[in-house]
């Protein structure tokens, strides 16, 4: 059976980068591939609570940074896997540092590139680390141009774009009523609020939203964080206090009875990795607003798939708001090119991603990229 | 220039039109050339007329459209009007030469769509009597002002806030706690806030929409959004030059529509001085320009004004005073400003106002290019402790604990700006007056929110990935500026029935100066490196490069000198402090510190004795107090 190692900083908590990792376990998981996978930041119990799949072998070392540096370095010297897929750049150095005392490997590097945090500071030690390496999975276009930026004169055939998919979960989820009180018509964000996100744009929605003239649309945010009293008391400077909701605690379940109802799912962020909240929004039918930003222009293409604004621009935000409420015909067409996305051929469902996972991962393709 | 009023009853029972008139008096040194009033069941609208464009009849406001279903109060210049005019086609032809006229037909064929197509300075209102809905709007950068109030099923608006507290019969002082503290903390109130708790500015760039279900605002123009080109390599500076050089011409061009006398301000500074040659090669021969000269070198800047006014040969008109004589507009300034205003700056916008209006109704000034070019000497400061912030927070602990232990002020500045969590909280530590203002107010004031999450909250729709001294440009030209500066500006200049018109704030110039490097504002620690570089075409560097003078006035030395004695009767003044939620013991040792040079305090005390003095005439401006002031 074909092996891999992967090396990542978390698998089992919110978040994109841990979302795309169980998306990775899965395909894998489909394809035969089995995994051993070491886990910075998940603890022993947290694993043992959620890896139902016996194919794969998770240890997580839950923030213990010496245990993990030793696991990895045990594992890439003496391990007899052949694809080595490091999860975060922050461990490339690491990995390619033991590599070196490992001079005849038969193992394939390959490093997974998911946005901010190779955005900009890769620096010269990374630099030279990733001229190590033998692929580069790029979750974007804009991410492999900001690395492409950073280093020149890296191979192109080294990289590969390797975007997120839809997770399989969403498909066997089955819907659950939301039990509080929603209103009639709304539009949707789905997201953290953390005051470290506020690139999310959710500031710019509730600006653009207390413009609208249909005073009977409201507003709901999912997610919770610190920065929502910051961004209730923007709502109550803006007049619209009572009708923008902050909605937390919200299952997968009730999520899709949202997405669904939802005028228009709003996230207009300007620092995605590569937005897979957006195509949850499409698989659902929402149609989709989203800044023309980063890893976010590979999902929504303006007047195709969403629509596309500058981030920050609330007057645009406004306008494609009530461009939306008034165009039936355009959402329509939004909706059904947003769900091809995600269904059938489409790029990003998870059987695209698992033909990606086995094009990279699978035995015979060890150095096609 | 002008000022507006209006009130809107949607149920009817509008008072009579005599109760309306002295809220409009109190507008009459914004337009002593002549008054109007229009009314219909719910609605009645006033105006105070400078003259300025079409003298005659053709231009009195309130007007009605030809078809009657549109009637307007309008505050301002439309410069772009003769232009729109060819766009437009009135029914029965046009009736004058006003842009008033012009700005009618416009709203009447476009709607609120006119606004993008407008190039001016404005605050105005249509009442369209079919469809029942009062527009209200103010210009792209904020340059004349508009107050509202929509309380009781009541809407009013008007200029400036003294007005609109008579219009709708506001009695008792009921003041904003959050805007109380914010002043304290700034010097300015942002919009919308205003000092008055039921009352709004409405923030540049935006509209309102009001009829029988409620008020909606709306922005209409955000330049927040703009992403500025990281590529210095796209254009060379040569092209940049041109691209300026061009725009501002233009920009001074069109502001040279007038039928009255038009001059300019000149001060030995940089903006004013590329406004007077952008005059020269837009075609005027001799432009009149105006300096205030101090007998006192420290604050004189009337020998480089006059150099360049040689350079360029237009007409100077200086007046040389001694500093401390323009304590002398103090009653002015407390009179005119119907919030208290803090920067005290304002005592020689006022002395040069007073001069300008002896020859001229219009003039030019350079306001705005500090904003947009990068002129303060805090950006390239913002520059260098920006990326200290992304630091450890231990390794930020220690060198605050350090530079604070340390005898210099601006060392322990620099202690306290390390404890900024990002780029728009080092601005607001920085642009704040008083680091320490929350131990003058009560326990309830001082639980209100601060201007941060204001400035947080303007700061959340800035465009991606930008410089500090981006984020802190583009934070002053949208709160500073038309809250601080152009509020001078606009007051000052009015106080004396003269009109500013301001060619640094063109619109099409703030798009471009948004989208300009950042590399050709700040450069080597050089402060509007474009503008300057623009200038040397013109002047000697030497001239160009001469040191910031600024507007200041001894403000220190006054109030241990010549305003000791009025600043302590008011400090003094228990019944007037008990109004305020202020705590008397700490303003009476901060007095105490300022007098004895302990402290430098006299930012803040100004700050306190402009609220006093607010407090004190607010019931006296209750009627109209003012006769015209003669300035001949």
């Amino acid at each position: 059976m074909p092996s891999a190692l992967i090396i990542c900083t978390e698998v089992f908590a919110n978040g994109g980068i841990q979302r795309f990792n169980r998306t990775l376990l899965d395909a894998c998981g489909g394809l035969g591939i089995a995994c051993a996978v070491l886990s910075l930041n998940d603890s022993a119990e947290t694993v043992r609570a959620h890896a139902h799949d016996h194919r794969h072998h998770v240890a997580g070392f839950g923030g213990n940074r010496v245990r993990f540096a030793a696991a990895v370095a045990r594992q890439l010297l003496f391990g007899r896997h052949r694809r080595v897929l490091i999860g975060h750049i922050n461990f490339l150095t690491l990995c390619v540092g033991v590599l070196a005392l490992r001079p005849l490997r038969a193992a394939t590097l390959m490093l997974v590139a998911h946005g901010i945090e190779v955005w900009s500071g890769i620096g010269s030690r990374r630099a030279l680390a990733l001229g190590r390496v033998d692929r580069i999975l790029c979750v974007s276009h804009y991410t492999r141009r900001r690395i492409d930026e950073q280093v020149p004169g890296l191979d192109d055939r080294r990289f590969v774009i390797f975007p997120n998919a839809l997770a399989d979960s969403w498909r066997q989820t089955v819907p659950a009523d939301f039990t509080r009180p929603v209103p009639q018509r709304f539009i949707l964000s789905v997201t953290r609020l953390e005051p470290g996100d506020r690139y999310k744009g959710v500031a710019t929605v509730i600006e653009a939203f207390s413009m609208l003239s249909d005073a009977e649309v409201h507003y709901l945010i999912v997610g919770h964080g610190r920065d929502a009293d910051f961004l209730r008391a923007m709502a109550a400077r803006f007049g619209v206090a009572d009708r923008v909701h902050f909605v937390r605690g919200v299952s997968d379940a009730e999520l899709i009875g949202l997405y669904r109802r939802c005028e228009a799912f709003v996230l207009p962020s300007g620092k995605e990795g590569f937005g897979i909240v957006f195509l949850e929004a499409m698989f659902f039918g929402a149609p989709v607003i989203a800044a023309r930003e980063k890893g976010a222009v590979d999902v929504v293409r303006d007047g195709e798939t969403g629509i596309a604004v500058p981030f920050g621009d609330v007057i645009a935000v406004k306008r494609a708001i009530e461009r939306l409420a008034a165009d039936s015909v355009l959402r329509e067409r939004l909706r059904a090119n947003g769900l091809s996305l995600v269904t059938d051929e489409g790029p990003f469902t998870f059987a695209s991603f698992a033909r990606r996972c086995l094009a990279q991962l699978g035995p015979e393709t060890a150095d096609a990229a | 220039m002008c000022g507006i009023l209006g009130l809107y009853v949607p149920g009817g029972a509008l008072p009579p039109t005599e109760e309306f008139i002295p809220a409009l008096e109190r507008l009459r040194l914004r337009g002593p050339d002549g008054s109007g009033t229009w009314r219909d069941e719910s609605v009645l609208l006033g105006h105070r007329r400078l003259a300025v464009v079409d003298l005659s009849a053709a231009g009195r406001q309130p007007m009605e459209s030809t078809d009657r279903r549109f009637v307007i109060t309008f505050n301002g210049e439309i410069y772009n009007h003769l232009q729109l005019r060819h766009e437009l086609d009135p029914v029965g032809g046009w009736r004058g030469t006003c842009d008033t006229e012009t700005l009618l037909e416009a709203y009447r064929t476009w709607g609120i769509g006119c606004l993008e197509r407008l190039n001016g300075m404005f605050a105005f209102a249509v009442w369209d009597r079919m469809e029942r809905t009062l527009f209200v709007a103010r210009d792209r950068m904020g340059l004349k002002p508009l107050y509202y109030s929509h309380t009781n099923g009541r809407f009013g608006f008007a200029s400036r806030p003294g007005a609109l507290n008579l219009l709708m019969n506001q009695g008792a002082l009921s003041i904003d706690a959050e805007a109380l503290r914010i002043y304290l903390e700034v010097g300015y109130i942002p919009a919308p806030l205003s000092f008055h708790e039921h009352m709004q500015k409405l923030p540049a760039a935006h509209y309102l929409l009001i009829d029988a279900r409620g008020l909606r605002r709306v922005r209409y123009w955000d330049y927040r959004a703009i992403v500025p080109d990281r590529h210095r390599t796209v254009r060379s500076e040569g092209e940049l030059l041109e691209e300026f050089d061009e725009l501002l011409k233009d920009s001074v061009r069109v502001r040279l529509m007038s039928d009255v006398p038009l001059g300019a301000f000149l001060s030995g500074g940089v903006d004013s001085a590329l406004v007077v040659g952008a005059m020269k090669r837009a075609g005027v021969a001799h432009p009149k320009v105006f300096t205030i000269s101090f007998n006192e070198a420290a604050f004189d800047e009337g020998p480089a004004a006059a150099q360049i006014a040689r350079h360029f040969d237009v007409d100077h008109v200086q007046e040389t005073l001694d500093v401390d004589s323009l304590v002398d507009l103090l009653p002015a300034y407390i009179q005119e400003f119907d919030e208290p205003f803090a920067d005290s700056s304002a005592f020689p916008t006022l002395a040069v106002s007073r001069l300008a209006r002896r020859h001229v109704s219009v003039v030019l000034s350079g306001d705005g290019a500090d904003e947009l070019f990068g002129g303060y000497h805090y950006y390239p400061i913002i520059g260098r402790i920006a990326p200290l912030l992304g630091r450890h927070p231990r390794f930020r602990h220690v060198a605050q604990r350090l530079l604070a232990a340390l005898p210099l002020h601006r060392l322990k500045l620099l202690a306290g700006a390390l404890g900024s969590r990002d780029a728009v909280t080092l601005f607001h530590y920085l642009r704040s007056v008083s680091k320490d203002y929350p131990t003058l107010l009560s326990a309830d004031a001082a639980a209100s929110a601060g201007s941060e999450t204001w400035f947080e909250q303007f700061a959340s729709c800035f465009a991606m990935d930008l410089s500090a001294e981006e984020i802190a440009m583009r934070l002053d030209a949208g709160l500073t500026l038309p809250d601080l500066f152009l509020q001078k500006v606009d007051v000052a200049t009015m106080a004396f029935s003269l009109e500013a018109r301001c060619p640094m704030l063109d619109y099409r110039l703030v798009e471009w100066g948004m989208r300009l490097p950042l590399s050709f504002k700040l450069r080597n620690g050089e402060t509007k490196y474009l503008l300057k570089k623009a200038l040397c075409r013109d002047l000697p560097a030497g001239w160009v490069h001469r040191p910031k003078m600024g507007f200041g006035v001894p403000l220190a030395a006054w109030l241990r000198g010549p305003l000791k004695a009025w600043a302590d009767d008011l400090l003094h003044d228990a019944s007037l402090l008990s109004r305020l939620p202020l705590e008397r013991s700490r303003i009476c040792e901060l007095r105490r510190l300022q007098l004895a040079g302990e402290r430098e305090a006299h930012p803040l005390l100004w700050s306190v004795l402009m609220l006093l003095c607010f407090v004190q005439s607010h019931d006296a401006k209750r009627v109209a107090p003012f006769a015209y002031r003669e300035v001949a």
